[in-house]
């Protein structure tokens, strides 16, 4: 929990000014999926699911609309190793990036689903194309970090 | 490889359950959602307000880095406009408060009655699909969910989320925000130019069009006439005279809704009316907040200038996309207007 308010911090201040191609990068949703990679999909969906109801509280979305999402696309990378025998380090970090993306085009068919409206155009996929590079540079960084993180809580 | 775990999956199925019913509850606007953002809110300040002290240096260099270019060139010209407009804001402030006066003796709302508060903008959404700005007013200062805001160039948009000492403003430019606005016409302007054979520099001269002609008598648009001919039998007498002003040059106003697209495209104004009288919408005719009991903000603020005009067939008027007076995207510091509209209060 402490970690992830810490990594919350920083979405909400760093992350939120630095917006590389006018993207923001989405350091939560790369928690939840790293996660799922690392562990497999029921620790990817837990972390997805904790980190994403954090996540909403400081949204304007509706409470728990991030936590579904970030938990579905945990639970997806977590399939990783039923389709690649002993996922080496860089397969997994293609699985983020891929579901980051995922994460990021479900996100505004979610909220598109609950009535808000608009969000779904074509910019969607340049913002998920962004998320997705970004996150697959940040995942070597995030991979030790969530090893370290789930080894010392209950989920790991 | 995973272990499979029972109590982890009751685990997923609780946390899974309670986002689907916490999204219903806060689709049904309940409050035991902002009570949960609330308490959330308390824990989260201080590890937020650390983490921002901690990476400003890293913004900072960030900001150096990409932006610099931009700032120094946006400083250049901003000087520029600073002063061919500090001339001209004179006049405005006069003539604003000439018209507020005008208002308020007919009983008219006015902006200048309306209290607000400042705030300062201190964080962005922190999301790609919501156009909002956090501030650091709240419920304490007054403020309340529907309140419309500004900063010094025009409207910016509206509180949605209010909480003790802060408050979520979400922008114009949110796909969610529509507003009634008006598009103020401005007459058509003819330009005819002159140009000198003999070198002569080009002389270019803009006149607004008059009528042509009146079949009533004595009656020319534009003209100032005696209000009265007093005559005696040896003198006459002329009383103080009345200035009819030209009917074509006064600006004809049209409603329409306003309507965000997010952050990559503008704002559109609907459902305007392709009356002869309203005529061809010029670019660069002002749009400014219509008013009325049921609309999200009080009549005459500024939102911004017509940028482009896409006609459609048949019946149905014209598109207008809008260019926001407001800078969105460098928002320092906001004023909300403590005016909430109807449709925003809550039933006792």
């Amino acid at each position: 929990m402490l970690v992830g308010l810490i990594f919350l911090g920083i979405q909400t201040t760093i992350l939120s000014e630095m917006r590389p191609f006018g993207v923001m990068v989405q350091l939560m949703l790369l928690i939840g999926v790293t996660a799922g990679a690392i562990y497999g999909p029921e620790v990817g969906a837990l972390s997805g699911l904790i980190i994403g109801l954090m996540y909403d509280c400081v949204l304007t979305t509706p409470l728990g609309l991030a936590a579904l999402v970030l938990g579905g696309v945990g639970f997806g990378a977590g399939l990783l190793p039923f389709f690649v025998r002993d996922p080496s380090w860089w397969n997994r970090a293609i699985a983020i990036a891929l579901f980051s993306a995922v994460g990021e085009i479900l996100f505004p068919v979610a909220q598109g689903m609950t009535g808000i409206g608009g969000w779904v155009q074509p910019r969607m996929f340049v913002v998920a194309l962004v998320v997705a590079l970004i996150n697959l540079f940040l995942a070597p960084v995030v991979m030790p970090l969530i090893r370290w993180t789930l080894k010392q809580s209950m989920i790991g | 490889m995973a272990v499979i775990s029972p109590q982890r999956r009751r685990a997923i199925a609780l946390l899974a359950l309670t986002s689907i019913i916490f999204v219903t509850l806060d689709l049904q606007q309940s409050g035991s959602t902002s009570a949960v953002r609330t308490v959330f809110g308390v824990l989260f300040r201080p590890v937020e307000g650390v983490a921002r002290v901690v990476t400003r240096p890293v913004s900072n260099a960030w900001n150096g880095i990409t932006n610099y270019n931009d700032v120094t060139a946006e400083n250049r010209l901003l000087r520029e406009k600073i002063a061919q407009q500090e001339g001209a804001s004179v006049a405005a402030a006069a003539s604003v408060r000439l018209s507020q006066e005008l208002l308020a003796l007919n009983g008219l709302p006015t902006l200048a009655g309306i209290n607000s508060v400042s705030a300062q903008v201190i964080g962005d959404s922190p999301s790609n699909f919501a156009q909002s700005v956090e501030i650091n007013q709240g419920s304490e200062s007054g403020i309340k969910v529907g309140m419309p805001v500004l900063n010094a160039a025009g409207l910016v948009g509206k509180v949605t989320k209010v909480f003790p000492n802060r408050a979520v403003i979400m922008l114009i430019t949110d796909p969610e925000y529509a507003l009634s606005v008006k598009v103020v016409n401005a007459p058509k302007t003819t330009a005819s130019t002159v140009a000198d054979p003999e070198a002569a520099p080009i002389e270019t001269t803009t006149t607004a069009p008059v009528a042509t002609t009146s079949k009533i008598p004595g009656f020319t648009p534009g003209s100032t006439v005696p209000t009265a001919m007093v005559t005696a039998p040896n003198a006459t007498v002329a009383v103080p005279s009345l200035t009819i002003p030209a009917g074509s040059s006064l600006a004809v106003r049209e409603t329409g809704v306003l309507e965000g697209r997010g952050p990559s495209r503008t704002p559109i104004v609907r459902f305007i009316d392709t009356e002869q009288r309203f005529g061809e919408i010029q670019l660069g005719s002002p749009i400014v907040s219509a008013g009325g009991s049921l609309s999200l903000a009080p009549p005459d603020i500024v939102v911004g200038t017509v940028t482009r005009v896409n006609k459609r067939l048949g019946t149905a008027g014209p598109v207008l996309e809008i260019g926001l007076v407001a800078d969105l995207t460098n928002l320092s510091f906001v004023r909300i207007l403590l005016y909430q509209p109807i449709t925003e209060q809550k039933a006792p």
